[in-house]
């Protein structure tokens, strides 16, 4: 039963953290219906942001968490007043191309600083010994993963149901003409829909960094890794990528713990979680919460 | 009178310094590698290395009057961008060849066969030397490397036949020493592989570990690079699993060959990363000798930072530029042209009287034209209070493998 339990805490974990750095795609989907190919890029900045703070700065380490949060979310504001403001009615596939621009730039960029080519950790903040739940083990890293990520997504379904720029930029997301003809600035959402990817993916990249160390490679994998959890929980829906990252997290877990290493089988939690996605798109093509257009001609 | 012995002498120094420029050479030395992308942690500090190495021996007058010049290419470990590289380096004219990944070699093993090229990769995979004469591995191969991990968990642990499991990359570079190991265990090393995990990017390794456990896994040999093993490392410290000495009863002890070491482990995973157990057959600064300060002197003198002075892929990086550049300093010594030809048959001549020790490796490099995997002893190391020490004297594994 301990075994079960450990992995049914260790999946909802993964889940958490999947679920976290997945926020940033389907804010920006969600206004813009474009997918940031350089989600993991910025997921990684978050990252080094915050340890360069805590380690060159000397600013202590949470303090630099929540800094690198903040800044990112300026960082990502401006990228898409540079680079993407004067996209807006192009086509989304040009807008995705320059994502792809976007992801390389930022690449250089790092390469260009120690990060690029160095493994670090950030010091030790939380204490070492882990959590103990029912028998289970969780480290405080991962325990603060789940509790920020339970924060974000209740802030975050707080200010789309309730805040005039929350209410807004599900306007946008449903219709830019006619948000714009009621007065809603268009281009005003779409660089607050960036910012807000900008300081999820900077939470995501420093709870990451804590659990895998600081590589960049690792880190700006999850941009890649975590796509099947936007796709299986609708582009659009930030509930939908909080129960599907769970989902994916929970089958790894389970699939990792009962099927690998048994039956002659091996790999089954890298494989598994794409099968099931496979198998709900043909039912679900939009994903399980994702927003059913219907276009009548 | 005056005038025309200042003719005189301006003629000769003119014409001393045309037959000098004549007789000078330069000799290109050539490499492609992830300086950005994928594995860069390890190709950066790498060409540093060879770059070093190099002004180091033009500065020292290795080949006399002769000078090298270095060509490094990032190829951001692109199989397409080495091959255009390799290409491009040939029309230059370059005698050997400094080659990366273990990709990229298997890639372009048939070219270095056509272009008859010695080339020296700074991956260690036993299948590089398969259906190839040009490939000359700068120590013992991968499988190898396992093999010695395998055969001293048998050495060193109580008990029964140890229950180990493999922990591996999912690709070419992992797999690879996976059947040569299974191998070795056919041939009568007493060791039971309950299980070979191929990793992901994994956030939370408990199921895999507690699997492991539950099967009664005493060891686990890693062959990938640090970043999962930091991971795996990480889990096993919050599970309490970690062995506080070699082969402790109801824990596990972990250990790894080349890629999963050094101090880029430490870096990743500082606390967890303690009893690991690394095996590879560079000196390490963290062990001072001739060889780490003949680094640490050349890191110095061009100005690199601890980081890089320290790693062990700057260690690596300059030894295949060292070998390189004994074999041409062979070669001329010998009376010989320096070309392609010339330095594959001093490498092949590497062995016996003539076998080189860069002081940089934990023996000397012997290669030969049946064996083409240069240092064949390895040393184990051990994290000791946040640093490699070596542990005992390094050994030719026994159930090694040649191809």
């Amino acid at each position: 039963m301990t075994y079960f339990i450990q992995l049914l805490i260790s999946g909802l974990v993964v889940g958490s953290i999947y679920a976290l750095s997945a926020l940033g795609f389907v804010l920006i989907y969600k206004s813009s219906r474009v997918l940031n190919i350089a989600h993991g890029q910025i997921i990684a900045s978050g990252a080094f942001i915050a340890y360069a703070l805590t380690v060159y700065a000397g600013v202590p380490l949470i303090i630099s968490f929540f800094l690198s949060m903040v800044i990112t979310f300026f960082l990502s504001m401006a990228v898409e007043r540079v680079f993407l403001r004067r996209l807006i009615g192009e086509p989304i596939i040009s807008v995705i191309m320059v994502t792809i621009g976007l992801m390389s730039i930022i690449d250089g960029i790092i390469y260009l600083t120690p990060f690029g080519s160095t493994n670090m950790s950030f010091p030790k903040f939380f204490p070492p010994e882990p959590l103990n739940i029912l028998g289970a083990t969780v480290s405080w890293t991962q325990v603060v993963g789940v509790v920020l990520t339970a924060i974000i997504i209740a802030a975050l379904s707080w200010f789309f149901k309730n805040s005039t720029l929350g209410i807004s930029m599900r306007a946008v997301s449903d219709d830019q003409l006619a948000s714009m003809s009621i007065g809603i600035s268009v281009p005003k959402v779409f660089g607050l829909a960036w910012a807000l990817a900008g300081l999820t993916a900077a939470a995501a990249g420093g709870i990451i960094g804590n659990i895998t160390g600081l590589n960049f490679d690792t880190l700006h994998a999850f941009g890649i890794i975590v796509f099947p959890v936007v796709i299986l929980g609708g582009l659009d829906s930030i509930g939908g990528a909080v129960v599907a990252g769970v989902i994916m997290g929970l089958i790894q877990q389970f699939a990792a713990g009962y099927l690998d290493g048994n039956w002659g089988l091996q790999g089954t939690a890298e494989v598994l979680p794409y099968i099931i996605l496979l198998i709900l798109l043909l039912f679900k093509p939009h994903g399980l919460f994702g927003t059913h257009e219907i276009e009548r001609v | 009178m005056r005038k025309m012995l200042m003719v005189t002498t301006i003629g000769l120094m003119a014409a001393c310094f045309a037959v000098s420029t004549a007789q000078a050479e330069t000799y290109k030395l050539a490499i492609s590698l992830a300086i950005t992308g994928p594995t860069s942690d390890a190709g950066a500090p790498y060409a540093k290395g060879v770059e070093d190495y190099v002004k180091y021996a033009n500065d020292e007058k290795m080949l006399g009057d002769d000078m090298i010049e270095v060509l490094i290419r990032d190829d951001q470990y692109k199989t397409d961008v080495t091959k255009r590289n390799f290409e491009e380096f040939l029309d230059e004219g370059i005698p050997i060849y400094l080659n990366y990944s273990t990709g990229s070699t298997l890639a372009l093993k048939k070219d270095f066969e056509e272009e008859k090229i010695a080339t020296i990769p700074a991956s260690f995979h036993a299948g590089n030397l398969v259906d190839s004469n040009y490939i000359f591995l700068p120590i013992q191969s991968y499988s190898n490397q396992v093999i010695a991990l395998s055969e001293y968990v048998v050495e060193n642990s109580k008990g029964g036949v140890p229950k180990v499991a493999m922990f591996i990359h999912p690709s070419a570079f992992g797999r690879g020493p996976v059947e040569d190991t299974k191998g070795a265990v056919e041939k009568g090393l007493k060791m039971d592989i309950v299980e070979v995990v191929e990793h992901g990017k994994d956030l939370d390794t408990t199921a895999t570990l507690q699997r492991l456990m539950s099967k009664g896994v005493q060891y686990i040999i890693c062959h990938t690079v640090q970043s999962p093993v930091a991971v795996l490392l990480k889990d096993a410290e919050r599970l309490g699993i970690v062995a506080s000495s070699f082969g402790e009863e109801g824990k596990i002890t972990f250990l790894g060959a080349h890629y999963t070491g050094g101090n880029d482990l430490i870096d990743l995973a500082p606390t967890a990363s303690e009893n690991f157990y690394w095996t590879t057959g560079y000196t390490l600064t963290s062990e001072p000798g001739p060889g780490t300060d003949l680094q640490l002197k050349i890191a110095k003198k061009y100005g690199r930072d601890d980081k890089t002075a320290n790693s062990h892929n700057y260690t690596n990086g300059m030894m295949v530029t060292q070998v390189a550049i004994e074999s041409m300093r062979r070669a001329k010594e010998h009376g010989k042209e320096i070309n392609k030809e010339t330095l594959y048959d001093e490498l092949n001549a590497m062995n016996g009287d003539n076998a080189y020790d860069p002081l940089t490796t934990t023996g000397p490099v012997t290669f030969s034209k049946d064996d083409h995997e240069g240092v064949d002893k390895l040393q184990i190391y051990r994290v000791t209070d946040g640093v490699f020490k070596s542990v005992g004297e390094p050994f030719v594994p026994k159930y090694v493998v040649k191809n």
